[in-house]
This record gives structure tokens, sequence and C-alpha cells, in this order.
């Protein structure tokens, strides 16, 4: 997706004392695109969007929205909107007085602020009654609700969200995911999202990018980030999947140490020498009934889980621990500790530096 | 643990509780007896019963003096230590600076002084730099006491405080002054009512600190005093029984203004 950028990011960087929390990032964001920033905590992704948002100030580099610098340009003043990991709503105010906040704040009339927080309350799936309720009466999936009326209260041209969902629980998470993306295409404003789960990111994005250590590792669309991570850390932060240490052996061979076997990988880079190779668990096949591979390997079956829909099994080769999942009424017949071959094809292999 | 041992525990604890309020409110029940008495002495059974007492005290302008200097100093030390201890809480709270620490401890400081000694040390002060004690060097001495309990008081409301409200009213358009009224303030009320009606009572019946801070004028625990020690008369329980009762009331007032403001927000 390419549109017209609302946010240029150009060289931002904070320093505090000697650590640089976000070092030198360059971004564009697009008009009404739903992008969200994945990291582990501690890699700066709440600082980006704190200098974003005008809750703190940037060491270096600049903020441009619209083609315009905004970096001093304090948080009020912004046509951006925080919704906060804590979520913030006022404990001593009804949901009604919170959603209304940023209109009685302008001075909007009683009956007009009224109208458009019912208005909101509707679209968010928020019962009227809640209106006069005290917020601290609310569940988890309402108090999101309100604090994101309140945010849409605003009318920003930009929201921010600060890993609002962190604390829900995996059902209802599920669910506020799909209905944050539903809100997103109804408004059509543009979305920032932070968060530590890159299986978030994937639901809810139009773009992602991947921060380590205050740096951008990989900016992409979620096909892009699944199917070509840049590296091992982008791959290991997908989850479940098989990362093996490879050094380059042949042109078209690479020297598997934990396997202690030699395997075909894709096409190598000019200059390759060693990485990780990347190979998904559903990639994995069993063979040892029937079916051949371009590579091949025999390990013990050590354990096997079920998923629900999908089974998923460890198998032990050398010092590796194979994952291989399989949908329930395909799975793997047999018994733990038996030996079994197991392949996959070059072309679902991965290759990725460190 | 099976039923009847329960009872006796039960029991046990009703009755341990009884002795602490009888030993805790019976000599202030006592006074209260005493100040209603029709004899100049202070003697048990009370002989005869009567107010003739109470009228004297709401007619005596002693009474009315030294009601006016208790309260103007109490009031003072409240509206001056809500301020102070307002902003030192949440600076404390709130913030990280170099010397917070050393500020947590100089500020607990004076908590742990004795009175007596404190009170000495200011008059000792206030002479050496000229300054003549009256009521208003009593504001000062009751302050140094008394801001640092404040300051603790309120630091715990403002301990609970999420940063991130203030920031999200900023964020959705407020100035700061806003900000301030419309969110820090009722939010931290609860502390700071606290603090004030903490401020006030300490200050009202400090005595320590009075005696030796006030000159020539006098508060109602000073005067007690000196009414105990020389010239007994029943205007000394009477007196002590309506401090005693204004504290209460203000302590009630106080928590009839939380319950009720409480059941003002939870609707």
């Amino acid at each position: 997706m390419t549109g017209t950028p609302i946010l240029r990011l150009v060289d931002l960087s904070k320093k505090f004392d000697d650590l640089r929390a976000v070092d030198g990032i360059d971004l564009e964001i697009y008009d009404g695109e739903f992008f969200t920033v994945v990291g582990p905590s501690g890699s700066g992704k709440t600082t980006l969007l704190r200098m974003l948002g005008g809750m703190d100030q940037p060491s270096q580099g600049d903020i441009l929205l619209r083609g315009e610098r905004i970096n001093d340009i304090p948080a009020n003043r912004r046509p951006t909107c925080m919704v906060f990991q804590s979520l913030a709503l006022f404990p001593h105010r009804s949901v009604g007085q919170n959603i209304e906040f940023s209109m009685k704040m302008k001075g909007i009339p009683t009956a007009d602020r009224r109208a458009r927080a019912e208005q909101l309350m509707a679209q968010l799936h928020l019962p009227l009654d809640y209106y006069d309720k005290n917020v601290a009466q609310c569940s988890g999936g309402e108090r999101q609700r309100i604090a994101l009326a309140r945010a849409l209260a605003f009318d920003p041209e930009i929201l921010f969200f600060d890993e609002p969902l962190s604390a829900i629980d995996y059902r209802l998470r599920k669910t506020l995911e799909k209905e944050l993306k539903d809100i997103h295409r109804e408004t059509a404003k543009t979305f920032v999202y932070i968060t530590h789960s890159l299986e978030e990111a994937m639901v809810m994005s139009d773009r992602i990018g991947i921060m380590r250590e205050g740096k951008l590792v990989q900016v992409g669309t979620p096909d892009e980030i699944y199917n070509k991570p840049r590296n091992k850390f982008v791959s290991e932060f997908m989850g479940e999947v098989n990362i093996i240490e490879v050094q380059k052996a042949t042109e078209d061979k690479l020297e598997c140490p934990s396997l202690q076997t030699q395997v075909v990988g894709p096409s190598q880079p000019t200059g390759f020498n060693s990485g990780h190779l990347v190979i998904r668990p559903e990639s994995v096949r069993f063979l040892n009934n029937s079916g051949s591979a371009e590579n091949s390997v025999e390990g013990t079956l050590y354990n096997i889980y079920s998923l629900g829909s999908r089974m998923q099994y460890q198998v032990r080769v050398g010092t590796h621990v194979f994952l291989v999942e399989k949908l329930r009424e395909q799975g793997y017949e047999g018994e733990l500790d038996d030996v079994v071959k197991i392949g996959w094809d070059a072309r679902d292999s991965i290759l990725v530096s460190d | 643990m099976n039923r009847s041992s329960s009872k006796l525990t039960r029991n046990l604890i009703a009755l341990w509780a009884a002795c602490i309020l009888v030993f805790m409110y019976l000599p202030l029940a006592c006074v209260a007896l005493a100040s209603f008495s029709k004899n100049r002495y202070f003697r048990f059974p009370i002989p005869k019963y009567d107010t003739v007492w109470y009228s004297k005290a709401f007619d005596s302008l002693t009474v009315q003096g030294l009601f006016e200097t208790s309260l103007s100093i109490a009031l003072l030390v409240t509206a001056i230590s809500v301020v102070l201890a307002f902003f030192g809480s949440l600076a404390f709270a709130r913030f990280d600076w170099r010397g917070r620490k050393v500020f947590q401890k100089i500020i607990l400081l004076p908590i742990f002084f004795p009175q007596a000694v404190l009170g000495l040390a200011l008059l000792l002060w206030l002479s050496s730099i000229g300054i003549i004690p009256d009521w208003r060097t009593a504001v000062f001495a009751h302050l140094i006491w008394i801001v640092p309990i404040a300051t603790l008081v309120m630091s715990i409301q403002a301990y609970s405080f999420d940063p991130a409200l203030e920031e999200a009213a900023f964020d959705l358009g407020a100035t700061r002054w806003q900000t301030f009224r419309e969110v820090t303030i009722p939010i931290l009320w609860p502390g700071i009512f606290s603090g004030a009606l903490f401020s006030f009572l300490l200050s009202w019946g400090n005595f320590p600190l009075s005696l030796f801070t006030t000159g020539a004028d006098q508060t109602i625990p000073e005067w007690l005093y000196a009414k105990m020690v020389s010239g007994y008369t029943p205007l000394v329980p009477t007196l002590g029984a309506l401090t005693t009762l204004g504290a209460a009331l203000v302590l009630l007032g106080g928590y009839a203004i939380i319950v009720f403001s409480r059941g003002k927000g939870a609707k």
C-alpha cells in the first residue's frame, strides 16, 4: 500500500543519558494506514510513540506532519491522540464525561457533546445507559472501548495506541483486535499502534515495522514480514519456527552443525558466509511411509501437542529440536520415541542473516 | 477451628476492644462529667449537676480571645501547610530529581524532634534575630512540625496517581491549567482533604510548640495547662470538653463530606 505520507520521521532519535532509546529512525507513515511498530520491551517503541504524540521531546531529528515540522508543538495542540497502555480513564468521571472530556475543553455545548458521545458509544457497542456509569465499574473490554471513544471524540488525524490490549485475556483480545480494525475502516483515520506481539500486529496492520534496540529492523506488509523476514531477530519474533544455524558449504549446499549434515537451501546472496535457515513448522513433512523431500533428516518423536485444529510434534534431530505442525486429520500416526524421518523442500526455507 | 472456641475467641476480642475503648475514652468522659459540676472543685462523685460553667464560658471575654487565637493559628497553619504539602508531595511522589532522597529524610526529621525541644530552639532563634513572639510566630512553629505530616498524608494519594492521567488530559487538548483543575486536583482531593484535616486538628490541639512560641498570646491548650498549674476553675474541664467537641465536629464534618462526595461520584 502506498499513498500520501501523513507523518514523516527523519533521523528521529531520543537519548536518555548514554542510552539511545530511539536511534535514527527514518520512516513514512501513509494517510489512513494502520501502521504497527512491533518490538520486545526496551526496544524503544514506547519512546518513539511518545515523541510522535508530543509527550517526549526528540533529542535529534524531525517529525513532519503533512510536511510541517511539529517537534516543538506540545501534545495538546497536535491533531493526534493517544490511547495509553493503562488507558488513563479519569476515575473521578463517568463514562460520558470521559468521552466528552476533549469536547468540554474546547467549549462545545453540552447537548452537542452528549449527542456525539452517544453516537460514539453506539459505534463502539457500548450500551447507552452506561453514560452515567462510573468507569471503575466497567469491565476490561468496556474500558478499552471507552478509551477509544474518548480518543475518537477528539477527532484526531492520527490515533496512537500504546499496547492497550496487553492486559486483556486472549479471547477478548482477539475480538477487540478485529473491532479495532473495523473502527479503522469506518473512521479512515491513520492508526499507529505499538505492541510486542507480531501475531497481534499481523491481524490488524497494513504495514508493520519491527524495532530492535532503537532501530527499525524491517518495515513491510504482514505478507512481506511473514514471507521474507530480513534476519534471525525478525524470524524469532514470528513465534514458533525452526531456526537452524548454517554455514556456506558449496554454492547451493549449506552445512548445519547442529544436524551434522548438509542441506539444500534457497539461493545464497552474494558474499554469504554464515547465517540461519528458517523453516516454518507447517512446511516440514513426515516421510516415513511415503513421500520425498529435497532435504530429509531422521530423529525421534519426543512430544505431541494438540493445538486444536492442528497438531504439533517435537522431533529431536542431533542437538536440534524440530517443530512440525499438521492439520489434525493429516496428523502423524505413531508412538512417542518412534524414529521418524522428516523433510522439507529448499523453497520452503528462508535464509536470513544474524 | 470448632464452633465453641471460635465463639470464645469472638468474646475475648470483644472484651479486649471494650477495655481499650474504656481506657482511651473514660478520661475524656470524666472531663466532660466534671464540666457539668456546679461545684468549684473537681470531686467525684459529682454532688450537683449544672450547666453554669458552660454559660460562663460562652460569656467570658478570655475564652473568646483564646478561641480566636487558637482558631486563627489553626486556620492559617491549615491553609499554608496544604499548599506546601501539596506541591511537596507531588514533587516527592511524581518526579525523580537530584536530592529527592535527601528531601525525603529532611522532611521527615521534624516529626521525630521532641516538640518541646523544637519549641525552645525556635524561641531562642526568634529572640536572637530580634523577633518578638506572638501568635504569628506560633503559626511558623506549627508549620515546621505539621507540614511534614501533611506531606506524608498527601504523598500516599500522590503515589497512587497514574501520571498518564495528566498526559491523557493534556493530549486531549486541555491546557496545563485545565489539566490541573479537571484532573490533578479532583484526583488528589481526598489526600488534600485529609491533609487539611490533619493540619487543622494537630494545630488546634498543639501545646508544646505553642507554649514556647506564642509569646504574650495564649491558645486554648496553653490556658488549660496554666489553669491546671495554678488557679483551677471548672472552666478548665468545660473548655477542655468544648475544644474536644470542636475537634470531633471538624472530624465528623470531614467524614460526612467524604461520604457525601463518594456517594455522588459513584452515582
